[in-house]
């Protein structure tokens, strides 16, 4: 980081009012900028073990067979109906706590806050990604099965060979939706102390009156992640295109 | 598209910025014109406030000098329970008159607000963990998982002094419950609020306090917002009264807090006057 | 397996013997029954959570009445919104559209800490003041987000409507406000509600995140019953009987939302 311009930013914030001091204090400074890290982080772990998992739901909601689909239509209903802060809550106080007495002593527990804010959400945005690609699977046209199945396909590779790829395109726009989301959604991570950077401005401005400074750079690290997301979104999105579907 | 969202983000920081800009009155001609004193209290436990379950309502040494305070004012109490995580906020905003939340005088906090400078008790951190952890002093803590409470004035020497890795959680029933799930290594608080903790709960009698000294050490004032020195007066009369009638240390007795030297030497400077 | 199965399975669900039974009706049964098993072999601590109901009953009514403010609020500043959005005046739609962009991609956490310690805890006018209590904060904080995701679902019905409509309103005479108001959106309120629904669902699971600036509803009076009675056992109950309490709550609403989705798919 250069030295000469920080003092000078800080200087003009002052002369408008804003009070970014913490910026001079090594100490502050090196945790928020490792918040920013840590919310990236988050993100992309979040985003990558989500779609995963949306896939694996997404293949037993459209399995056809009770004893997966059930379980696995079960399991999105209950994730898409109770709030996400309250998962997060059950998963590191409750779970984690039967976990380590499963394990004979929290010292056998590797789990972290940490682990435990990529579990929820991937679980969470999965089921959300599990739902937009069985609707992705369903809207295959018949024809296009039909066609495998009498190219001796099994039904595995009809799913991913043909489904699959077809689906991740129809439901492209609403995964992408949900990734958005669950980068907005890393922020609850300041509930249970994972450093994001939600967690690491809070931490500042509890012993400070520059709430409205944290604020508007908060604003503006989300805005950044979010767009980028977005972007990044509709690049796949037009490598993915393929002639004869979509506009 | 982009030129927009600039725009927006801008407008959207200019109108919230404008919404704040209000300011709070001067807090003791405040408190007489309402009839009120809004005090800031911390419900965590005993034996500062805690909400008492056999009768669902507020208790401990926060709420009894809050009481105390506002009968002394003639004015109504009205308490609101804040965290260390909000509280400074909500004096600054004007959302509470005082603070009375255990919160301990340093200088960083003396830079942004007011205080009485009288103290009425004073609080250092103990370490809580479970038995047979190997810990005794506190620089063994180097890179352990520590827990306390968002707005913590532990965080900073835990990290800074002992290089422990410090998780701020959003309360300190927080804290506990995440020490005893397991995901912190130990938690750090008050210890008065702590002993009482493992003396009184058998489900925390694996737990105990194997650190002898307390952190940080640091007297407990009344805290008010910045520059208001008719209130800080106005208090800091009430507080050496409370020495000078004995009040204090009663009151700090009944609700199981030890009176400490610090204590003892403000007491020596107020003396109980002769009955 | 023939190749028939394959086909077959996945396009009709397979045959049932027994009547239909509405999935709600056997969720709440689940439910229902898990509770009470959980009633006979917990008895202590049952009626430990029997004894703070009224505590979480109050906590509930704040989460629902936070959510419809939030949702009302949402609804009306949207539909402006979403209005000047599709305005052909530059100097409107840009706003407009940034008011969208901003609110749509910041964290609703975030925007209830600005809401709680940014804005005054009251508003002046003249000599008297308008107290502005943390609820009302979190509610603002919930509505701004609603409102700009509220703005999208109208812009995407109002432009999912064909330009034909448009042309052909046009050809009769109407002005564009009475095409807009006689044309366009009655159709409009058949694709709106859906999603709008499933936003107040959303709205609904996200007032939880007024109880980090204390608020005290649902999670945060179960939070506080929890440090008062500190106990392990309860503690599961109560998270367990929070997750439940949400469940009845928003899954009627998807269910229903998703029955709409259904029929109104056809037309």
């Amino acid at each position: 980081m250069s030295e000469s311009w920080l003092p000078a930013f800080v200087a003009a914030a002052r002369s408008v009012g804003l009070n970014y001091g913490f910026l001079l204090n090594a100490f502050e400074r090196a945790a928020w900028i490792d918040g920013v890290v840590v919310s990236i982080e988050l993100s992309a772990l979040g985003i990558v073990s989500s779609l995963i998992v949306g896939m694996v739901i997404a293949a037993a909601l459209t399995s056809g067979r009770p004893y997966l689909d059930r379980p696995a239509r079960a399991f999105v209903e209950l994730v898409r109906n109770t709030p996400t802060l309250v998962q997060i809550f059950c998963a590191f106080f409750v779970v984690n706590m039967l976990i380590s007495q499963a394990l004979g002593g929290p010292q056998n527990n590797p789990l972290t806050a940490y682990a435990w804010v990529v579990i929820v959400l991937s679980l969470h945005y999965g089921a959300y990604h599990a739902e937009a690609l069985r609707a992705g699977i369903e809207a295959v046209p018949r024809a296009m099965r039909e066609s495998a199945v009498s190219l001796g396909f099994s039904r595995r590779e009809i799913l991913t060979h043909v489904e699959l790829p077809l689906a991740v395109r129809f439901a492209w726009p609403s995964l992408v939706n949900n990734m958005v989301d669950l980068v907005k959604a890393t922020s609850l991570g300041s509930a249970i102390a994972v450093g994001e950077v939600t967690y690491a401005s809070l931490m500042i401005w509890v012993n400070g009156d520059n709430v409205l400074e944290l604020m508007i750079f908060i604003l503006l690290v989300y805005a950044a992640l979010t767009l980028l997301v977005a972007g990044l979104g509709t690049l796949v999105e037009n490598r993915l295109r393929m002639p004869g579907y979509g506009q | 598209m982009k030129a927009a969202r600039i725009l927006g983000a801008l407008g959207a920081a200019v109108f919230l910025a404008g919404v704040s800009a209000a300011h709070a009155d001067a807090t003791l001609d405040r408190v007489k014109s309402r009839g009120t004193v809004v005090v800031g209290v911390i419900l965590s436990g005993p034996p500062y406030g805690y909400i008492d379950p056999a009768t669902q309502k507020q208790a401990g040494l926060n709420i009894d000098l809050a009481d105390e305070i506002a009968r002394r004012l003639g004015a109504r109490l009205e308490t609101v329970a804040v965290t260390p995580a909000n509280r400074v906020q909500f004096l600054q905003q004007g959302k509470v008159d005082l603070l009375i939340p255990n919160m301990q005088l340093n200088p960083e906090r003396a830079e942004i607000m007011g205080y009485v400078p009288t103290p009425y008790g004073d609080a250092g951190g103990g370490f809580i963990t479970r038995k047979g952890s190997g810990i005794t002093q506190w620089k063994d803590l180097k890179d352990k998982t520590v827990c306390v409470s968002q707005g913590s004035n532990y965080a900073k020497p835990l990290a800074e002094e002992y290089g422990a890795n410090v998780k701020g959680m959003p309360s300190q029933p927080d804290s506990l419950l995440a020490l005893k799930a397991g995901s912190c290594f130990a938690s750090v608080h008050d210890s008065a609020g702590l002993h009482l903790l493992v003396e009184d709960n058998p489900e925390w009698k694996d737990f105990e306090l194997p650190i002898a000294t307390d952190l940080i050490p640091l007297p407990s004032v009344i805290w008010v917002r910045k520059g208001e020195k008719d209130i800080e007066n106005v208090l800091d009369g009430f507080v050496q009264d409370w020495y000078r009638t004995g009040w204090l240390f009663e009151v700090t007795r009944k609700n199981r807090i030890k009176i400490t030297p610090l204590l003892e030497e403000w007491q020596a400077k107020y003396p109980a006057a002769k009955k | 397996m023939a190749s028939e199965d394959i086909l077959t399975l996945k396009t009709s669900p397979s045959p049932r013997v027994l009547p239909r039974i509405p999935s709600i009706v056997l969720w709440i049964g689940a439910v229902a029954l898990a509770w009470l098993v959980l009633a006979h072999f917990y008895r202590d601590t049952m009626s430990t959570l029997w004894a703070w109901a009224p505590l979480l009953a109050g906590g509930l009514r704040m989460n629902v009445l936070i959510s419809v403010l939030a949702i009302a609020i949402g609804t009306v500043l949207g539909a402006i919104v979403g209005a000047l959005e599709l305005s052909r005046g530059r100097w409107i739609g840009a706003p407009a559209k940034a008011y969208v962009q901003v609110f749509r991609n910041a964290p609703i956490l975030v925007l209830i800490f600005f809401a709680t310690y940014v804005f005054p805890f009251e508003i002046r006018f003249g000599s008297t003041y308008l107290p502005f209590p943390d609820w009302i904060k979190a509610t603002i904080g919930l509505a701004l987000p609603a409102s700009a995701h509220i703005a999208e679902i109208f812009r995407g019905a109002i432009l999912s409507i064909t330009s034909a409509q448009w042309e052909a309103s046009a050809s009769l005479g109407l002005s564009r406000s009475q095409t807009l108001r006689w044309v366009i959106l009655p159709q409009c309120v058949k694709r709106v509600l859906p999603p709008w629904m499933n936003l107040y669902a959303m709205i609904t699971m996200s007032t939880t995140l007024a109880s980090l600036v204390g608020v005290t509803e649902l999670l945060e009076s179960a939070k506080n019953a929890t440090n008062t009675v500190n106990r392990t056992d309860f503690t599961i109950i109560i998270y367990l009987a929070v997750l439940t309490l949400f469940f009845l709550y928003c899954y009627p609403i998807t269910r229903f939302t998703a029955r709409l989705e259904r029929k109104y798919a056809f037309h």
